[in-house]
């Protein structure tokens, strides 16, 4: 035991004394602080699991058929209703049925299924609109930031009032009146979702970033990079970029859970995913009805979106820490 | 001082007048309209006219727009068009209530973030701290309506202990306020650890220490008056989650306030109640961001107004 203790302690000691080690990048080391924090490690698993439970829930690519999902998500069937999840036996329910795991509905639609499907829709959700966001905000808020000027006046100018709305309030009113034009029902309500998501949160992106440039354009390095004949757009993607990335990672880190959620609120006030797709905020608005019968179709999403968004915060939480450990909150 | 506070109440009004002018096109861009033809009550064209007519919406859009603005700064927010009475007596009759909510909420939040906060930042890196840090995670993660569906279903359909339809009684009022006020107490007790935190090694802290104040008198004396001051900044977002979060709150248990009024209204798209309510949430924030930047110059003379 002791000799264990020793020897550990003698790693950590190499570990921190940074000019014997290897040297290692700065990201790098980021990505080492990221794994030895537990929850962070956690959530990745968690992430890592729900992905590859989207991914081949139905997965039919390259001539390889994979089908996790045991039945079609859609599929009603009579007389199989509201059948509780298998467990629910050793405490003396009598409705339930070894072919529904998770049980079924109120319309008798196996929930493992419509669980597996609307992860699926999650994950689109938190990637598809975060990435537009992510990638808008970037351009106007290193233009605003960098160069200065008009600009940067009519950025300051959008953001004031983006900033009157709450964010929530903005995505519903977008996504409500655009409801019933061909915006607003293509991919069952998804694009119009993408589209709230969006026109909301760049706004953020952009002024983080600006801040971020305005903070590291007038320092040594950047003078110096400009002082031997970098053009400016050197400057911006070779310099200034990397150097403001952290605390973009880590915002992204945090806007993925927040589009699912907002995804989620909408589809629960029944504005959002138009049923019968399933997601875990349909899930949940359908199940309402019959929540004093039996809880389990409402319960069980619940906890999906519960478990998802606490890995993300877990993760995020997780980068921040090791992207800039001064920042340990 | 009192310069700034005029020019920042002065800068509402075109702020006001742009989230006015986005909700009016957002919602006349949307196609069709509550008296659209219904197959199985039949309107004759001139019924429509005459209603279209009474509501105005047979103008143009700019005119209808101008027309409205007009009558907003008089006062007048129109006549719902599903309830057929004035907006301002609808929002009238749900205001209260939401404000009663989320004044519950708030008072709930501040009442368990605070102590939280101060004790898990004294005690940084034990147990109470590790515990605290992990229900502050959890409560600004989790969202407000499943927080709630957990809660219905432990309190209102398993043990029966309390109601959780409508409004009224303290009973009706307990999972509502504690699921509203669970998210931005969450997240102030994070910012008043480290807000504390960072307090508790200031030299002023040493100091009174060193001159032999009592425990009690360093930290509330010292370090809370001035680990406080981030504090107070974070109300202002926070009353922003509190109004969000009404109207998914109100829906769900449902409470006959405003935000269940204004998720009703989106459904029926009736506009001008949508129109009136979106103001009114809109005027909340910025005069909550406002006192919020007030009381930040009051208690810290440090921060200049500019």
């Amino acid at each position: 035991m002791a000799t264990t203790a020793a020897t550990q302690q003698q790693a950590r000691a190499a570990e921190l004394n940074v000019l014997a080690r290897t040297q290692r990048s700065l990201w790098r080391d980021a990505w080492y602080r990221l794994i030895r924090n537990r929850a962070a490690l956690v959530g990745l698993f968690i992430i890592g699991f729900v992905s590859l439970v989207a991914i081949f829930a139905d997965f039919n690519l390259f001539g390889i058929h994979i089908r996790l999902a045991p039945y079609d998500p859609l599929l009603i069937k009579q007389n199989n209703q509201l059948m509780e999840p298998i467990w629910t036996r050793f405490f003396g329910s009598k409705f339930t049925d070894p072919a529904y795991i998770f049980g079924s509905d109120e319309l008798g639609r196996d929930i493992l299924s419509r669980l597996m499907y609307s992860s699926r829709v999650s994950l689109v959700i938190g990637v598809v609109p975060v990435t537009i966001v992510t990638t808008v905000g970037l351009l106007v808020g290193m233009t605003a930031g960098f160069f200065g000027g008009a600009v940067d006046d009519l950025l300051m100018r959008i953001t004031d009032v983006v900033y009157a709305f709450p964010d929530l309030l903005f995505v519903i009113i977008i996504v409500a009146t655009l409801r019933n034009t061909a915006l607003g029902e293509a991919y069952d309500g998804l694009l119009i979702i993408f589209v709230g998501i969006a026109v909301v949160n760049w706004v953020g992106v952009a002024r983080l970033v600006r801040g971020q440039v305005l903070s590291v354009k007038n320092r040594e390095f950047v003078e110096a990079a400009r002082a031997i004949g970098a053009t400016p757009g050197r400057i911006m993607t070779k310099h200034i970029f990397p150097n403001i990335l952290a605390p973009i990672i880590v915002t992204i880190a945090f806007a993925v859970p927040g589009a699912m959620l907002t995804e989620s609120v909408l589809s629960f006030l029944g504005i959002g995913i138009r049923p019968p797709t399933p997601t875990w905020g349909v899930m949940i608005n359908e199940g309402f009805v019959v929540f004093s019968t039996t809880p389990w179709p409402v319960l069980l999403p619940a906890i999906c979106i519960s478990v998802v968004l606490l890995a993300f915060t877990f993760v995020g939480d997780g980068l921040r820490d090791a992207l800039d450990p001064r920042s340990k909150m | 001082m009192l310069r700034y506070i005029i020019r920042r109440l002065l800068l509402i009004i075109p702020t006001m007048f742009f989230v006015a002018l986005i909700t009016f096109s957002l919602a006349h861009l949307a196609p069709g309209s509550p008296f659209d033809k219904n197959p199985n009550r039949p309107m004759s064209q001139e019924t429509i006219d005459r209603i279209s007519r009474f509501y105005g919406v047979d103008q143009p859009v700019p005119i209808q727009f101008i027309t409205y603005i007009g009558n907003v700064v008089r006062g007048d927010f129109g006549i719902s068009f599903t309830r057929r009475t004035p907006v301002v007596d609808i929002i009238g009759q749900g205001i209260g209530t939401t404000f009663q909510l989320g004044l519950g909420a708030l008072a709930f939040a501040l009442a368990f973030s605070l102590p939280l906060g101060i004790i898990s930042a004294l005690k940084q890196n034990t147990i109470v701290d590790y515990a605290s840090m992990l229900v502050a995670t959890i409560g600004t993660t989790i969202p407000g309506f499943v927080t709630a569906i957990f809660l219905i279903y432990l309190f209102g359909v398993t043990l029966h202990l309390l109601p959780f339809v409508g409004w009224g009684s303290w009973q009706h009022m307990i999972m509502p306020m504690f699921v509203l006020g669970l998210a931005p107490g969450a997240f102030l007790t994070r910012i008043t650890r480290a807000s504390m935190l960072e307090a508790v090694r200031q030299d002023y802290v040493r100091t009174a220490r060193s001159k032999g104040l009592g425990e009690r008198a360093v930290v509330i004396g010292h370090a809370l008056k001035n680990a406080l001051i981030p504090v107070a900044t974070i109300i202002g977002p926070a009353t922003a989650g509190l109004i969000t979060g009404s109207f998914i709150i109100e829906s769900l248990f449902n409470v006959p306030g405003m935000g269940r009024l204004y998720v009703i209204s989106i459904v029926q798209r009736d506009y001008p109640t949508i129109m009136a309510t979106t103001l009114l949430y809109a005027f909340l924030i910025m005069i909550a961001n406002l006192t919020v930047d007030i009381v930040y110059g009051v208690l810290d003379p440090r921060i200049k107004v500019r």
